[in-house]
């Protein structure tokens, strides 16, 4: 049996080898879109620009003003008459939130009872977010500053465990990183199966003794060699260049990370048995790989799907593995607390394998 | 280079067959719409509610009980543990078992009444939506709970209950075209434009290829027709193919999500034709530089997530570092979604966004021009 996988790997060695160009961008594709999207993601909006109708031109509405400026928050970019002109502003797209401060102003913050209108834009939903939250803490930590009362009783502290200063990038490269690598692993093995049979080659490999189980197997491991070092890489420019810190066992996660990427190669493969052409593996394992970003709580979180969802997140090994990563790189615990994952995604493999081995031979009449 | 329209006519009914004779392709195709449309949709959320909570009450006071009850009324907390120490909580969220902890002192209920009382809320920071919904909605349960508590001191101490807890600066706030900040109505506009990139940039890329991959192209080759007519034929079925799409999709958007279109639709359907039409070439010229179906399917990929991450779909282009910027502005999604976002939820015209329908333009003119022209030298 071994000598039979070893024939047919040697076999996709060699073919692997004959386009270095696509290897080379299959191993370091990843880690460059890694660099990318880390850079261009923040989810913490600042300088959102503003858009300031202030009819009242005193003293008390310029101080109120400089407490959004000064947050770093919000920058005014353009002035209007008026709420139209504002909406205006808004409907434009120059600005993203616009504030109405009335003529007496100044007069009603003296009688405690002054009134300001924000507007946000509700077209753009991190933006709406950031603008609606930060523009009502700043108002009301402004208010609150006029008034020498103590208004709480009661002090909450609330202490993040793991990430205290809410790094972005600690939340972000982990769980990329795996999902870089998902898409690797599809796209390296859902080719696999399906071209050898529109090529016509999968005949000259179904008179050799080998069996289907076998077969993909053999299939796999080069891939499995592409998909190891390309995660290697991945991760630990990710560490290095942004700083995230890797508080777990590191040979843990490799052998988790190599379990994950086995999953995801198997996923391929099964995408690669069940489809008739080329065209259709292609668009399964696109299909798979947005999927991914909604389904397995990279993008999205998982509890907040509708059960329906969160039952097709299951058959994707990277709902697995992002608590693991998160666990391993972010949290350092180690395999007592992670034992559910882990079961799972054994599971998952094994059960992606077997179907699709029977996938195969069903497909092969 | 002039077009002969019968010779045109001739490929596009050519093309059309060979769609038409594919059943799946069709079902795979408005399937694949369907599906996208839905799971987006119904996923796309950001609010986390019933997060688990692990209580540690050490004062086991009206008080305390009083203060986990309104974190469980705000929907965002389940309390699903009681420990004894926060040792035992930091274990649980080590565990995932609670995403996050309230550690009550002793005698909580009378530091409350001198004013001065503090607890912990512990949150599971490896956990970015845990964290970005429970740090807000603690606080602002927190803050609620203590302006209720303090405005029933001020009753008891005598003091009229006209001064409770009153700003002198009140904000209030709307939100424009999106009132409640209903999720569906942020993404959906988004994600049709998202769905119709996919499908117009893969199929083209994939389609050429294949005619390459199946040697029918030596036949039309062979023939004499122009590269611009071939070119063309190939985009035709696919542009109505795509608008078959985007129809089913605004449709369900409007009618199945209630998503409520304020604009011109006659206006969006204008927009959004040039839209996949940019697409189309985009994929064209993909398919021209690949030789095989995988390298054309990798490259749409690509262009796939930098749709998704650089274009302000779901991650804002304000704050974004240049270099990713100009990489985001080579997609066309980027130009789409100020328009979808523009007609659809903010129902402005084209006075308002006749820069962005401008840039998509020259955008199709440019790739369709660049196709036809590699096209041409990948005869030989």
């Amino acid at each position: 049996m071994w000598r039979r996988i070893w024939a047919i790997t040697q076999k996709e060695f060699i073919q692997l080898w004959r386009f270095p160009l696509v290897l080379i961008g299959l191993t370091v594709g990843p880690a460059l879109e890694l660099i990318l999207f880390a850079v261009a993601i923040n989810t913490n909006v600042q300088h959102i620009p503003m858009v300031v109708a202030d009819q009242s031109l005193s003293a008390a509405s310029r101080s109120y003003l400089t407490a959004f400026t000064d947050s770093g928050s919000f920058d005014i970019v353009a002035t209007a008459p008026d709420q139209a002109g504002m909406i205006r502003a808004i409907d434009s797209g120059q600005a993203s939130i616009g504030i109405l401060i009335p003529v007496d102003f100044a007069a009603q913050v003296e009688q405690k009872d002054a009134n300001v209108l924000m507007l946000v834009d509700g077209s753009d939903s991190f933006v709406t977010q950031s603008a609606y939250s930060s523009a009502e803490a700043i108002s009301q930590q402004y208010a609150i500053s006029l008034t020498q009362q103590q208004l709480s009783p009661l002090d909450a502290h609330i202490q993040i465990l793991y990430n205290p200063d809410l790094q972005e990038l600690w939340f972000l490269v982990p769980g990329f990183g795996a999902f870089l690598l998902y898409g690797i692993a599809l796209k390296l093995t859902a080719f696999a199966i399906v071209r050898e049979r529109e090529l016509g080659t999968m005949e000259a490999l179904l008179v050799t003794p080998i069996r289907p189980i076998e077969l993909m197997v053999a299939k796999m491991i080069p891939n499995l060699c592409v998909a190891v070092f390309n995660m290697a890489l991945t991760f630990s420019l990710g560490m290095l260049i942004f700083g995230v810190p890797f508080r777990g066992s590191l040979l843990l996660f490799s052998v988790l990370a190599s379990l994950f990427a086995i999953g995801s190669l198997g996923l391929g493969l099964a995408i690669s048995s069940i489809s008739q052409s080329q065209v259709q593996a292609n668009q399964l394992a696109s299909l798979m790989n947005i999927a991914v970003l909604f389904l397995s709580g990279f993008l999205f979180p998982l509890y907040a799907l509708p059960p329906v969802l969160r039952l097709l997140g299951y058959i994707m090994p990277m709902t697995f593995f992002l608590p693991i990563v998160n666990g391993i790189i972010t949290k350092g615990v180690g395999l007592n607390d992670l034992w559910t994952p882990v079961l799972s995604l054994t599971a998952l493999t094994v059960v992606i394998f077997f179907f699709g081995a029977l996938a195969f031979r069903q497909n092969l009449d | 280079m002039q077009l002969n329209f019968q010779r045109l006519g001739a490929l596009i009914r050519k093309e059309t067959i060979q769609i038409l004779r594919d059943r799946r392709f069709i079902m795979l195709f408005l399937g694949l719409t369907l599906v996208q449309l839905f799971v987006y949709s119904y996923s796309a959320s950001k609010t986390v509610y019933h997060l688990p909570l692990a209580v540690v009450d050490q004062s086991r006071d009206p008080t305390s009980r009083a203060f986990v009850q309104a974190l469980v009324n705000s929907q965002y907390f389940d309390v699903t543990m009681y420990l004894d120490s926060q040792a035992q909580v930091m274990q649980a969220i080590d565990r995932s078992e609670v995403k996050a902890g309230i550690i009550f002192p002793p005698h909580f209920a009378a530091s409350v009444n001198r004013g001065s009382a503090d607890f912990l809320i512990l949150l599971d920071g490896s956990d970015q939506f845990a964290v970005s919904s429970g740090e807000s909605a603690a606080g602002l349960v927190a803050q609620s709970f203590g302006l209720q508590l303090s405005a029933q001191s001020v009753i008891r101490s005598g003091a009229s209950p006209a001064s409770e807890g009153a700003l002198p600066i009140v904000a209030s706030t709307q939100v424009l075209y999106n009132p409640d900040m209903n999720d569906k109505w942020f993404v959906i506009p988004g994600i049709i434009g998202m769905i119709l990139q996919t499908l117009a940039i893969e199929q083209a890329a994939i389609f050429l290829v294949r005619d390459r991959e199946w040697g029918t192209l030596e036949q039309i080759l062979a023939t004499p027709v122009r590269q611009l007519e071939i070119i063309l034929s190939k985009l035709i079925p696919l542009l109505v193919l795509c608008l078959l799409a985007l129809g089913t999709s605004v449709g369900l958007g409007i009618y199945w999500f209630g998503v409520p279109f304020h604009g011109n639709l006659f206006l969006y359907f204008w927009l959004a034709l040039l839209f996949i039409a940019s697409c189309l070439g985009l994929g064209l010229v993909i398919s021209t530089r690949a030789t095989t179906q995988f390298e054309a399917e990798t490259t749409s990929l690509v262009f796939m997530l930098f749709g998704l991450l650089l274009t302000g779909l779901f991650y804002p282009r304000i704050g974004m570092p240049l270099v990713p910027q100009l990489i985001g502005d080579l997609v066309p999604l980027t130009y789409f979604i100020r328009i979808s976002r523009g007609i659809y939820m903010k129902g402005v015209g084209l006075n308002f966004l006749w820069s962005d329908a401008l840039i998509l333009i020259i955008y199709t003119v440019i790739v369709v021009f660049i196709a036809s022209k590699r096209f041409k030298m990948r005869l030989d």
